[in-house]
């Protein structure tokens, strides 16, 4: 586990080359390649179907490529295992659910026994993003499921973050809030983000058009 | 923090907890398991009857339907431990939490309560409906434990496999049933001897076995099932 | 050189085949107390053997592919093991319900090996119906592998409790094979063993096929796949 406000000495980074993946006969992923490093972000764009959700699931290692390969390393040594990966990485997407019948408070607490973190962390990231804990997760609109999204990715303070449309559904306080979260994690971590509603973030170490 | 071994187990039984945490919000996997069982075992003794079945072959014939109707109770309601989660796609953040092995081994526990508590209802309604004596009422228990366990262990492992599939209803029986034949003969063979009151023969070591391979199966092969 | 030798084994299988169908119906004799229906025999064992032998070969190639590199070529060999199962399994079957009604009066008997025949079908069918379920390549590789090893694990078990459970029949049947192999002569023996040994070159050289073709398509799939 990484301590906050220890900084290490080599960043993580990620990498990937000539990924591929095609669903029955649909060639969704056609060799993308990319890399980005700790404070950095990595913008990808492209029409809807050209495969930014796909290549995020790749990179969060609940899918496997077809081909090409992937490479996240964290501190310098050896790259993650894909199981490894998966449970480092934060990850938030529109498809993205939670137990309806618990309330967030008992969501996340729940998710930070499973990933090993600390029981007090969900609550104060409830907190930050504006979540009233005794809710039901059932119950929340749309712009609430989207904040609890980003706080159960933060949970386990990952130093990867794969965002697929992140500020979806946030009316502007939520946005606000979601995209301080994004500039503190920058500061040590890296990111990959798709599909962003507005292009203007900071620490953008490059641009992936997926095209089409 | 703490050791490995029992943040394992705390993962475990987190899975457990949440598991009956929903349930008992919603009783929806309680309430449907037992109706249909109920259901079932209605529609078979009003067949059969105390008066339907000789009393000669009753102690053949009938401890065989008790476990059909155990075994499609449990087709009925237990797959949905799995399905649901893909349904509602919690799966996902279950995905990128939990350790596999933990994740079984809660969803298997909770299982067996599941089980456990079925049993625990049908089988004196059923002994009474049929009017039906058992001699070695301790190995019956016994037998309703290890079978129990068996179910629990092929069904959580077979939901798992089809949760990932289209049309999951039917596809369960169609998996699981072969599955699980060789327990549901070794249940009826021991249930009989414990309504004969013959001593338990062979069968309940090969039971017990049973029931350790598709554990050590499931161990093995349920991070392929659940993880790509 | 490579190709003559491939040109040449399927005609050399030919030939070897029909010299067992001539030897069945003009070498060897019929069985004692038989008269000529024991010569479905030499056609029987044979099918239910390789129905066995490819029920194995699905569990290793499964194995394999799960734990060898998950390479896709040990999926379309386990999928090939067990469709060339089902077919042998259902031609056994049926041949032996035939043989069965001469002999005994009936189609069915429950004996034990009649049984196990079944539950091997039923595995096959389940497999294949899980695959049908399952559209994504990679899931769907992953999953029936799963399922094919533990069928692995729980057929066994029905080889050991199921001829236990003959006794429960009203009506025990002998064996097919104890009484056949007790009074076959030098020359049965003979046409038997040929038949054997044909019959698994046969499922072998038809399992190549098999690979090479769903290879193809998979091939052909991917280059004229659609773009989105």
């Amino acid at each position: 586990m990484i301590h906050p406000g220890i900084v290490p000495l080599v960043p993580a980074t990620l990498r990937f080359d000539q990924i591929r993946r095609r669903f029955g006969r649909l060639a969704v992923l056609e060799g993308v390649s990319g890399a980005v490093s700790a404070g950095e972000a990595l913008l990808v764009t492209g029409r809807n179907g050209s495969g930014k959700s796909t290549l995020l699931r790749c990179l969060a290692g609940l899918l496997v490529p077809d081909a090409g390969t992937i490479e996240y390393q964290e501190d310098g040594g050896t790259p993650l295992e894909i199981g490894e990966r998966r449970r480092r990485v934060g990850f938030v997407s529109p498809d993205l659910a939670f137990y309806g019948e618990l309330t967030v408070a008992e969501n996340l607490a729940f998710f930070a026994r499973l990933r090993r973190a600390e029981l007090t962390r969900g609550l104060d990231l409830l907190d930050r993003v504006g979540l009233p804990p005794d809710r039901r997760a059932g119950a929340l609109s749309s712009g609430m499921r989207q904040r609890l999204r980003w706080a159960w990715a933060l949970l386990h303070r990952p130093r990867l973050l794969l965002l697929d449309e992140p500020f979806q559904n946030l009316d502007a306080a939520g946005e606000r809030v979601t995209r301080e979260l994004l500039a503190e994690h920058l500061a040590g971590g890296l990111a990959v983000i798709a599909n962003p509603s507005s292009l203007e973030i900071d620490r953008v170490a490059g641009r992936l058009d997926l095209g089409r | 923090m703490w050791p490995a071994a029992s943040t394992w187990a705390a993962e475990a039984t987190a899975v457990f907890v949440k598991e009956w945490r929903c349930e008992l919000r919603t009783r929806y996997a309680l309430s449907t398991l037992a109706l249909f069982a109920f259901t079932t075992l209605v529609v078979v003794s009003v067949s059969l009857g105390p008066l339907g079945v000789a009393r000669s072959q009753g102690s053949a014939v009938l401890p065989v339907l008790l476990w059909v109707i155990l075994l499609f109770s449990v087709a009925a309601g237990l797959p949905r431990t799995f399905v649901q989660e893909e349904e509602s796609q919690t799966a996902t953040a279950l995905r990128l939490s939990a350790t596999p092995s933990a994740l079984f081994c809660g969803k298997l526990a909770y299982g067996l309560t599941v089980i456990a508590a079925l049993e625990a209802l049908i089988t004196p309604v059923y002994l009474a409906m049929m009017s039906l004596p058992v001699r070695s009422p301790g190995l019956l228990a016994v037998a309703l434990a290890a079978a129990g366990y068996g179910l629990a262990a092929g069904s959580t492992l077979v939901a798992a496999i089809i949760a990932q599939a289209r049309s999951k209803g039917t596809l369960f029986a169609v998996l699981a049933f072969p599955v699980l034949l060789p327990l549901l003969l070794l249940a009826v063979e021991i249930t009989r001897d414990a309504v004969g009151g013959d001593p338990a023969g062979v069968a309940l070591t090969q039971l017990i076995l049973y029931d350790a391979c598709v554990t050590t199966a499931g161990l093995m092969l349920f991070p392929a099932v659940w993880n790509p | 050189m490579e190709s003559l030798t491939k040109t040449i084994l399927p005609w050399l299988l030919w030939l070897w085949l029909v010299g067992v169908i001539l030897g069945a119906f003009l070498y060897a004799p019929p069985a004692v107390g038989f008269r000529g229906s024991s010569r479905i025999l030499f056609f029987h064992v044979p099918m239910a053997w390789v129905s066995f032998v490819a029920f194995l070969a699905a569990g290793v190639e499964s194995l394999r592919y799960l734990y060898g590199g998950r390479a896709p070529r040990h999926d379309r060999s386990a999928a090939a093991a067990v469709e060339l199962g089902l077919a042998f399994g259902v031609l056994a079957t049926v041949t032996g319900a035939l043989w069965a009604k001469v002999m005994w009066g009936a189609y069915w008997n429950w004996d034990p090996r009649q049984t196990s025949i079944l539950v091997a079908l039923l595995f096959y069918a389940a497999y294949l119906a899980l695959r049908a379920a399952l559209e994504d390549r990679e899931t769907r590789a992953r999953l029936s592998a799963a399922y094919a090893v533990l069928g692995l694990v729980v057929a066994p078990f029905l080889y050991f409790v199921m001829p236990r459970m003959a006794e429960f029949t009203l009506h025990p049947e002998p064996v097919i094979n104890r009484t056949g192999k007790v009074d076959m002569d030098g020359k049965m023996v003979l046409v038997l063993m040929s038949s054997l040994a044909g019959f698994t070159a046969l499922y072998f050289w038809l399992h190549n096929l098999q690979c090479r073709i769903a290879e193809l398509a998979e091939r052909r799939a991917s280059l004229e796949g659609d773009r989105p």
